[in-house]
């Protein structure tokens, strides 16, 4: 019995505007993609910078609307409230208000995804103590490493229990302590039932993590891989992505 | 319900981040200190010291608190826009109506906060010299934060379209001086003619007439310029028209 | 039509701040003087401009009100001829009612300014007609003012040469608790002139109790001194 698909992408195109004085400038950043994700996966996300997929993931959020196509996230549109109760988002580099403190920003977005009261305090405080943050719980944001920032972004991701974690290069510019702490959530996420669909530059941390991986190619589609296709591969996933990208260009 | 629990959240989150941010209490140490030195300028007016020290005071306040809510105002969202904090409250299940209001409600109390900080200041002053303030006080006082409601409602709204912070400071600028000119408006479209007096007529009407608000400048002899009903309804209409104005630009703006 | 329902609330509020506009321009009465009654003095053009788009005529009439104190508290300008100084508050100050004019068409309702101003020209300058023009020009926009009306009845009597009538005229006038200083000295010398020496002390002592003004203290403290000598 095939997996139930929470999120599809039905021959979606995407194209960035940008008004200039006498005409408008136009990047395209999708044509035509469709994939689809199913439940319990982690799947990745893998191509060269303005390949599309923070598009992609942005779509899937709400924060962008396809221009052709169709979307649904959990059988619903992403920019519905319904759909977006049961997500959570890592966007890329993170950033949050310098003044507040990590409890204090946590506690916000929390409160934001519907989370009030003490069972909310409870909740917060454990996430704080699994992303590691727990000894800078009341330190401002102003004063965190970026490895600090990535944890918190992770926590505000997940602090509401989201069933579909979406993560923009969750390990850029981390060390390899904070990455592997990183990878060991995701895994533990994934281990009580979430979906994970994460972007990464880091090819290794794909292999490591991911069951399926999207290769994506100047806003196509350009290849679905699954683990045991890299795994029996020489060279594994980089050297199957390399050759997916040569042979587009 | 929702939705407005999700506004009062943002804006909760707009007036911490407001009066956390080091400006909120540089505007209003640097109002205090200027308050105070009016005392020179008081010391100047001689028998009408009070006279010079609250219409001085007054003055102070409705300058930094529009200086700082107009700042406020057209960066509260385009700054959230720049730093991707915005990312992370759409990718919520967080309305567009609702993030508009939270936002502008910050605004809205963070204002009220520096004016009652301002007027505490200032009332000490006039105390401290051994005089009470006027009867009109409290009115001239909630008639200035009634102003910046008006303005700062704009200013978020020219924000969402506009190039750049300055740009929507300076149209915010340009609008409040407008506002106030009103009587002199009249004086000039009963002098003009033609296209011209049409034309000076609809900028006088569709500007906000800040004028009505300014008891600040009536004191207490001078008759109410309008009904407090209508002040009342042409304060909700230019708070409500640039909100529902921002929602039309912003129910389908992409981050 | 769908697609277009999300304008439905904008364009109503657009009709809304449309419909608002007219009656709060035109019906809104504005209860100053028009720009063309604020004339010019030394270069106050760029300083009124600044006033009028701020808001802050009341302000812009206190900073002016100071003016004219330094003003009128500097030494009188000489027409060149020779003679003893002027008396108290008098010589030649050809700008004192121009400014008392601006300082009235920025902020009507400063009534203090207009009896302070009225009173020196009428009294001090000997300018009656000056200082009934201005109280007239002043009750143009304040009507109810029962202290500009009660002054030019003053004034009136002023020149018929009868102080005890006049200072009976002032005296719910220098009751007021922010009544200017210069018109409570002007009881209390219209009190000593006509013989009344208690109302004059009585005059004094308030003028000790309530200005801040060194040079009506000290004058206070010297007339107290010479009343008690006259009325041993």
């Amino acid at each position: 019995m095939s997996a139930e698909k929470i999120v599809s992408f039905s021959d979606v195109y995407k194209t960035y505007r940008r008004p200039g004085l006498l005409r408008t400038f136009e990047a395209p950043a999708l044509d035509g993609l469709s994939l689809e994700l199913e439940r319990g996966e982690i799947a990745g996300l893998l191509g060269l910078n303005g390949a599309g997929k923070t598009t992609i993931m942005k779509l899937m959020t709400g924060l962008l609307f396809p221009d052709a196509g169709s979307i649904s996230v959990f059988g619903l549109p992403p920019s519905g409230m319904a759909a977006k109760n049961r997500i959570g988002f890592l966007p890329e580099l993170p950033y949050f208000h310098p003044s507040a403190t990590a409890s204090e920003a946590l506690a916000y977005y929390a409160g934001l995804s519907g989370l009030n009261g003490p069972a909310a305090r409870a909740r917060i405080d454990a996430v704080i103590g699994k992303v590691g943050l727990l000894p800078h719980a009341g330190k401002r944001v102003s004063e965190f490493s970026k490895g600090m920032m990535q944890r918190l972004g992770v926590a505000q991701a997940v602090v509401h229990d989201p069933e579909l974690l979406i993560l923009d290069e969750p390990v850029s510019g981390l060390d390899p302590l904070a990455i592997h702490e990183i990878r060991d959530l995701i895994s533990e996420f994934n281990g009580a039932g979430k979906t994970v669909f994460l972007s990464s530059h880091s090819i290794s941390e794909l292999e490591k993590l991911s069951g399926r991986v999207f290769i994506m190619v100047k806003g196509r589609l350009a290849k679905t891989i699954a683990r045991a296709q890299w795994e029996s591969t020489p060279g594994g996933l980089e050297e199957i992505f390399v050759g997916t990208v040569r042979a587009a260009a | 319900m929702r939705h407005f629990i999700s506004a009062w959240k943002i804006g909760g989150h707009s007036l911490r981040e407001n009066y956390k941010n080091k400006f909120f209490s540089l505007f209003i140490i640097f109002a205090g200190v200027l308050i105070y030195a009016s005392l020179l300028a008081g010391v100047m007016a001689v028998d009408e010291e009070a006279r010079m020290l609250t219409d001085t005071g007054l003055a102070l306040m409705e300058l930094m608190t529009l200086a700082y809510s107009v700042l406020a105002a057209a960066s509260a969202i385009t700054r959230e826009i720049e730093t991707k904090t915005i990312y992370l409250v759409f990718s919520r299940p967080v309305s567009r109506p609702a993030y508009l209001a939270g936002k502008a409600g910050g605004l809205y109390a963070a204002a009220a906060l520096m004016l009652g900080v301002m007027a505490l200041l200032h009332l000490s002053l006039i105390y401290s010299r051994g005089f009470t303030p006027p009867p009109f006080y409290l009115k001239a006082v909630f008639f200035i934060w009634c102003k910046i409601l008006m303005i700062s409602s704009v200013t978020l709204f020219v924000s969402l379209f506009t190039t750049s912070t300055f740009s929507a400071v300076s149209i915010a600028g340009i609008l409040w001086i407008l506002g106030h000119f009103t009587s002199e408006a009249k004086f000039l479209i009963a002098r003009s003619s033609g296209a011209a007096a049409l034309a000076l007529s609809a900028g006088a009407y569709l500007t906000p007439n800040f004028q009505l608000f300014n008891a600040r400048d009536l004191g207490a002899a001078a008759p109410p310029p309008a009904a407090p009903g209508f002040l009342a309804a042409y304060l909700l209409v230019w708070m409500a028209a640039p909100y529902l104005f921002s929602l039309a630009l912003f129910r389908k703006k992409e981050f | 039509m769908k697609k277009y329902a999300y304008l439905l609330l904008p364009a109503a509020a657009a009709s809304a701040l449309a419909l608002s506009g007219p009656p709060a321009f035109l019906a809104a009465s504005h209860p100053f003087p028009p720009p063309d009654r604020i004339r010019e003095v030394g270069r106050s053009a760029s300083g009124d401009a600044l006033a009028l788009s701020l808001g802050f005529r009341r302000l812009a009439a206190d900073v002016w009100f100071i003016r004219l104190m330094q003003y009128y508290g500097a030494p009188p300008e000489m027409d060149g001829s020779s003679g003893p100084e002027p008396e108290f508050g008098g010589g030649t100050y050809p700008d004192f009612l121009p400014i008392a004019r601006h300082i009235l068409a920025l902020d009507p309702y400063f009534t203090n300014a207009g009896l302070y101003a009225s009173a020196s020209l009428a009294f001090n300058l000997s300018r009656p007609a000056e200082a009934v023009s201005l109280l007239n020009e002043a009750l143009l926009y304040h009507p109810r003012e029962w202290r500009y009306v009660t002054l030019l009845a003053a004034i009136g009597y002023s020149k018929a040469s009868d102080p005890a009538k006049v200072a009976r005229l002032i005296m719910p006038l220098i009751m007021e608790p922010d009544c200017p200083v210069m018109l409570r000295q002007l009881a209390a010398f219209l009190n000593k002139k006509a013989g009344n020496y208690r109302a004059a002390s009585l005059i004094y002592k308030t003028i000790l109790e309530t200005t801040r003004d060194q040079f009506y203290i000290d004058n206070a403290r010297k007339e107290l001194a010479r009343l008690e000598g006259m009325q041993r």
